[in-house]
């Protein structure tokens, strides 16, 4: 579903977010992504979406190779991919069922299949009783599912997670820990990008950790060792 | 294709009013801006106005001796209408003439009482004569001054005007010049402002702009609601300008016309160019609308 073949990202001058990264995910796999702060976790999200540009190697997604992908072709590769950014993006000036209809407009989806898609996927992450409130109106466990809701509706093969249970009490996080559990249970592919550790050895899939841009370690229900 | 033109539209709306706020500066700027052009346009006509006005009464008067007759005066008449530079030539005949000296020495006995006591009229017959252009009262001069005209004409009065004429002249192509000096510094200004309050307008999006490119939406979904808000703004601040200036106008031309004492009138000459005016002013707003939200967008799209 996913390879990295010796993908590097230098900001210039001369930061080196990346290093020859290889990294191969499965189908329907789950994999956790962990590191330190600036170790190169959103980066590689990013050269996924095509918001940033490998300096070095290739990038196949769904069997797709991205690496030199066009302008016109951005956008066809977003609609099939669901993302939770690390600061979430939701429009402020949109209500909760505005900003996940959005991501269904923007593929030109119709409006009855609007009403009816949108509904369902806020009940999913329980946020049904409060989709016409405007994003400053939510908790942080609200907005975070409300992201989720908004990079599920349309149903993609690919979810990436950056950080979605960031700034959330354990409960909260377990809660939407659980939602992801569940969504990759259903057959999508789910790279879930964290700190959390206690998040990391409890749901006993697949690790990968980074370090300064290199990837240290590649378990098999691996565990947060730092 | 349908659905995504509707959304665009929706988008559209939506985003003039949730903003209103801003939507309300961006549109006034823009109503300053074109009303400041109106105003301009309004100057320029009632400069030109009182110019005209002056100058129609600007000319040369030639007085012929009291014995020169009248065919004689009527050739020298139809020679200066053949003058390329002349407008019009006005006859007055020794009769009017006398009429219209005692009419305007009525309250002064003496000077009636004298001229009766001559017995016979002492003023010749007079042609007035107007140029198409002040400047060219030199050459009709000269043109009178040649030599067999000498013992016709008992005198001219241009050099009165001579000095008037000149500065009238000199007033009119600086007002003409000021004018487009003027108007070219401030549609120069407007069009900063504009450009830079819809670059503003837009700055405020720029989040959004980038989260619906991060989405999958195409450079024309993102761009498309902007550019239709530009053409929004551009129509509503036309409509306002027009809902401005004609009460403005009306109020203004009153005074104009006891001014200048003439029929120029500034509603009708509104009236007359609407189209021309207020379509050129609608084709600009919307130009500069386009180009700047464009611009300001294409800054954004490139996530
Ligand atoms: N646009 C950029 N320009 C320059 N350097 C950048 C840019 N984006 C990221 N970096 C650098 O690249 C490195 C990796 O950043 P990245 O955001 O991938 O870290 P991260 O693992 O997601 O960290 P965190 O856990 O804090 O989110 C950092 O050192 C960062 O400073
Ligand atoms: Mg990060």
């Amino acid at each position: 579903m996913i390879y990295l073949k010796k993908i590097s990202k230098i900001f210039y001058p001369k930061s080196i977010a990346l290093k020859d990264i290889n990294l191969h995910i499965k189908p329907k796999e789950f994999v956790s992504i962990v590191g330190q702060s600036g170790a190169g976790k959103s980066t590689m999200i990013k050269i996924l979406t095509a918001e940033e540009k490998a300096s070095n190697g290739n990038v196949v997604v769904g069997g797709w190779d991205i690496t030199d992908i066009s302008q016109k072709e951005v956008p066809v590769l977003r609609r099939q991919i669901g993302v939770v950014y690390q600061d979430f993006k939701l429009l402020q000036k949109k209500t909760v069922f505005e900003n996940v209809a959005f991501a269904l407009e923007v593929c030109g989806i119709s409006n009855s299949r609007i009403n009816q898609v949108v509904p369902q996927v806020l009940k999913i992450v329980g946020l049904k009783d409060k989709m016409d409130r405007y994003p400053q109106q939510l908790s942080g466990g609200e907005i975070q599912r409300a992201a989720i809701a908004r990079a599920l509706v349309h149903r993609p093969k690919i979810l990436l997670a950056d950080e979605p249970t960031g700034n959330l009490d354990s409960l909260n996080t377990k809660d939407i820990i659980d939602l992801l559990l569940k969504i990759n249970e259903f057959g999508t592919t789910v790279v879930l990008v964290t700190h959390n550790k206690d998040v990391v050895n409890r749901i006993k899939k697949r690790v990968v950790l980074l370090e300064s841009g290199k990837l240290v370690s590649d378990e098999e229900e691996g565990k947060y060792i730092l | 294709m349908l659905s995504s033109g509707s959304r665009v539209l929706k988008f559209a709306f939506q985003d003039f009013f949730r903003n209103f706020w801003l939507s309300f500066v961006t549109l006034t700027i823009l109503v300053l801006a074109l009303f400041s052009i109106n105003l301009l346009i309004i100057f320029n006509l009632v400069a030109q106005a009182s110019i005209g006005a002056i100058e129609d009464k600007v000319n040369v008067s030639v007085y012929f001796k009291p014995e020169i007759t009248q065919d004689q005066v009527l050739a020298v008449s139809k020679n200066l209408q053949g003058l390329n530079e002349v407008k019009d030539v006005t006859y007055i005949s020794s009769e009017q003439a006398l009429e219209n000296f005692k009419t305007r020495h009525q309250d002064n006995p003496e000077i009636l009482q004298s001229i009766d006591e001559l017995g016979k009229n002492p003023l010749g017959a007079s042609l007035i004569v107007t140029a198409k252009v002040t400047d060219q009262y030199t050459k009709i001069m000269q043109y009178l001054a040649e030599p067999h005209y000498d013992n016709l004409i008992e005198s001219k009065n241009f050099d009165d005007h001579r000095l008037v004429i000149s500065r009238i002249s000199n007033l009119m192509s600086k007002v003409n010049t000021g004018v487009v000096a003027v108007a070219l510094v401030f549609v120069i200004i407007a069009l900063l402002i504009i450009f830079n309050a819809i670059r503003m307008a837009i700055y405020t999006h720029k989040e959004e702009i980038m989260a619906m490119k991060l989405l999958g939406a195409t450079n024309w979904f993102v761009q498309a609601p902007f550019l239709l808000e530009g053409i929004i703004f551009a129509i509503l601040s036309v409509l306002l300008t027009i809902i401005i200036v004609y009460p403005l106008v009306g109020v203004i031309q009153p005074y104009v016309s006891s001014l200048l004492e003439t029929n120029f009138n500034l509603v009708t000459y509104f009236t007359n160019n609407f189209f021309t005016i207020f379509g050129l002013e609608l084709l600009g707003a919307i130009l500069i609308n386009l180009i700047s939200s464009y611009w300001a967008v294409s800054k954004y799209v490139r996530v």
